[in-house]
């Protein structure tokens, strides 16, 4: 099974991110730029099904020179090939615009090498923008099914068994033929890149694509600012549920909650 | 980030940080009070490969510098300085092998380290600690072997090792000149483990006696020639030493670490007690002497990448380091106050950790000997 996994370098979002007051923008100067945490799930869960049912994983991503090094991480954790589709200012361009750059990616890669993908893996949504408008924007210029959220997969009669996880529980969704699936927390953690693999990794090229769809961002950006600091919570001490459930049912009816 | 490290040991550093922070950090505390060695940990990094750094590149390592080492090194004792113990004791144990083994056992121990095995250096005996020369144990060539007997003491990762290279007497008439070094796998005949140190501190790391029962090894498993057993065993904690300095700057640096997390948290007389200027002065103090530490451990390992002596340094980088990771620890303690004192919180157990490090490897009087003696050559 061939399978093309399309990642985004983002900032660690493990740290506090604060804006900087003269630029009004988000401060990231001594951020660690990190692969997107739903990308890294979206790859595991690639790399799983390409030891379990054979073929390849390739990785591509939209960005500057600085996202090499998250190409190469990626190989480092099971990536056979990756491919970086050079646009500089990929964090001022808006979804439609890098997702059309990635269907000319995956076209280019095709081409290159006479493979052709089976399927199509995306994180459900960056940690840094969070549009989640990417995978099912590019399965849609693409004319493929999408099928978002997936917590689990497997090779099934030549096509892909899915778990979808919703508020309720889980639909098990079945494609045939190339689809695009967007990735949400698996049960599992991605693997450890080992020093054996990271240091192979570092020796290995990343393709440059001149694929780029620049300039034409209709999406602007009008005011970045600081979400408003939500008031600390009230916490229920109390003997018994009963009296903990009275207690916050008193609490919501003085807030006029009911 | 205090060691000047290359491009490819930054990377693998904020790997190793990230293992660390997920597998070890929190799980060292509940085996810090259980005592047991967590196999299930040391198996996720073996899987890592982090048993394996020392191996030399042309028998299949990493190829990293040893300041890049040092700085991963330094990352695992951070998070816990037992689990550093048993990653650097795999070092040692290869050191005398190959310092003065032949191209087959170094081939050897570097293939069993590679596929995930531990290694163990055995000197210390009952009766022979600071004082090397006085070991009981023995080995008599009987044809194309060696017969040895003895017990060997305080040996990490005694218990869990895949080979050991033992110090014996082959010619007790010799005195240190009568020490022979061998080369004995796990599993053989004759090798056994005794019993298992209950230790203050490092406590992720397993330490027991190894015993020698009529345990026969080919004689080419001698290392180097009969004789120059003490002379290698010398060599081999050069360099160890160094290493353990390592390990106890990572121990300080988690006490700088520690103290200044809480240090801003906790509020008396109405600000973070790090508002006084007295306290500021220690952070200040811990942080000097700790990247002093560091930087002689980074001096004494570059020294030995060049080739170059490296016995003062080494002495120097492991006896400062270890005073340091102490008193480090104990300010830390005094910062958290009557916290640090409480086993809820996680600076008592780097005081408990620092302790063997001014001991093991030769106490930190015998460093001090070692530096003089240097110093002062012959008068």
């Amino acid at each position: 099974m061939e399978i093309l996994v399309c990642i985004k370098q983002v900032p660690d979002d493990s740290v506090e991110i604060f804006l900087n007051e003269n630029t009004q923008k988000p401060d990231l100067e001594k951020v660690t730029p990190v692969v997107n945490a739903f990308d890294t799930y979206a790859l595991e869960m690639a790399v799983r099904l390409k030891e379990a049912a054979g073929g390849e994983v390739t990785v591509l991503s939209v960005g500057d020179d600085s996202v090499k090094n998250s190409l190469k991480n990626c190989m480092a954790v099971g990536a056979d090939h990756a491919y970086l589709c050079k646009l500089d200012d990929y964090n001022e361009t808006d979804t439609f615009t890098i997702a059309q750059s990635l269907k000319e990616s995956k076209e280019e890669i095709e081409k290159q090498t006479g493979k052709t993908f089976d399927i199509i893996f995306c994180g459900k949504e960056s940690t840094d923008f969070a549009s989640a408008q990417v995978g099912p924007v590019l399965a849609e210029m693409m004319d493929i099914p999408v099928i978002t959220g997936i917590v689990d997969i497997e090779e099934k009669d030549g096509g892909v068994e899915t778990r979808q996880e919703t508020e309720e529980g889980y639909h098990v969704i079945s494609c045939q033929g190339l689809c695009l699936v967007t990735v949400n927390k698996p049960k599992y953690d991605p693997r450890y890149p080992t020093i054996k693999s990271k240091m192979a990794a570092r020796k290995k090229a990343i393709d440059e694509l001149d694929t780029a769809k620049a300039g034409v961002t209709v999406l602007h950006t009008e005011k970045v600012y600081t979400p408003a600091k939500r008031s600390a919570g009230v916490k229920i001490q109390a003997e018994s549920a009963e009296e903990a459930v009275a207690q916050a049912m008193d609490l919501m009816k003085k807030a006029k909650v009911f | 980030m205090a060691y000047l490290i290359s491009e490819e040991a930054q990377d693998l550093l904020s790997d190793v940080k990230n293992f660390c922070d997920k597998e070890v950090v929190e799980q060292c505390k509940e085996y810090d009070v259980t005592g047991e060695w967590p196999k299930e940990l040391y198996d996720k990094a073996v899987e890592q490969g982090y048993q394996a750094l020392e191996v030399p590149e042309e028998y299949g390592g990493p190829g990293l510098s040893r300041v890049d080492v040092a700085a991963l090194i330094e990352q695992m004792a951070i998070a816990d300085a037992g689990f550093a113990t048993t990653i650097s004791a795999s070092g040692l144990g290869m050191k005398p092998v190959l310092i003065a083994g032949n191209e087959e056992q170094k081939q050897h121990v570097c293939d069993l380290v590679l596929e995930g095995g531990f290694g163990a250096f055995c000197l210390t005996e009952p009766g022979a600690g600071s004082d090397a020369s006085a070991g009981k144990t023995t080995a008599v060539k009987d044809g194309d072997e060696y017969v040895l007997n003895g017990r060997k003491c305080f040996i990490t990762n005694g218990g869990v090792a895949s080979f050991y290279c033992i110090t014996a007497m082959t010619d007790k008439s010799k005195g240190v000149k009568g020490i022979s070094m061998f080369l004995v796998d796990a599993g053989t005949k004759g090798l056994s483990t005794g019993k298992e140190e209950n230790k203050m501190g490092i406590r992720t790391s397993n330490t027991c006696d190894v015993i020698l029962e009529d345990c026969r090894i080919p004689a080419a498993n001698l290392i180097g020639e009969e004789g120059k057993g003490f002379i290698i065993a010398m060599k081999t904690l050069d360099q160890a030493r160094t290493w353990m300095g390592c390990v106890s700057v990572g121990i300080a640096q988690r006490a700088i670490n520690e103290a200044v997390a809480y240090g801003k948290e906790r509020i008396q007389f109405g600000k973070p007690i790090l508002k006084n200027q007295a306290l500021q002065f220690k952070i200040a103090d811990m942080e000097m002497k700790t990247e002093v530490a560091r930087q002689m451990v980074a001096h004494s390992l570059q020294k030995m990448d060049l080739g170059l002596p490296h016995t003062k340094e080494s002495a120097i980088a492991k006896c400062f380091a270890s005073d340091i990771a102490m008193e480090a620890a104990s300010e830390a303690i005094q910062i958290f106050g009557g916290y640090g004192y409480s086993r809820e919180y996680p600076v008592e157990k780097l005081l408990r950790d620092a302790k063997i490090f001014q001991i093991f490897e030769g106490t930190n009087e015998i460093q001090r000997i070692v530096i003089a003696n240097n110093v002062l050559g012959k008068f």
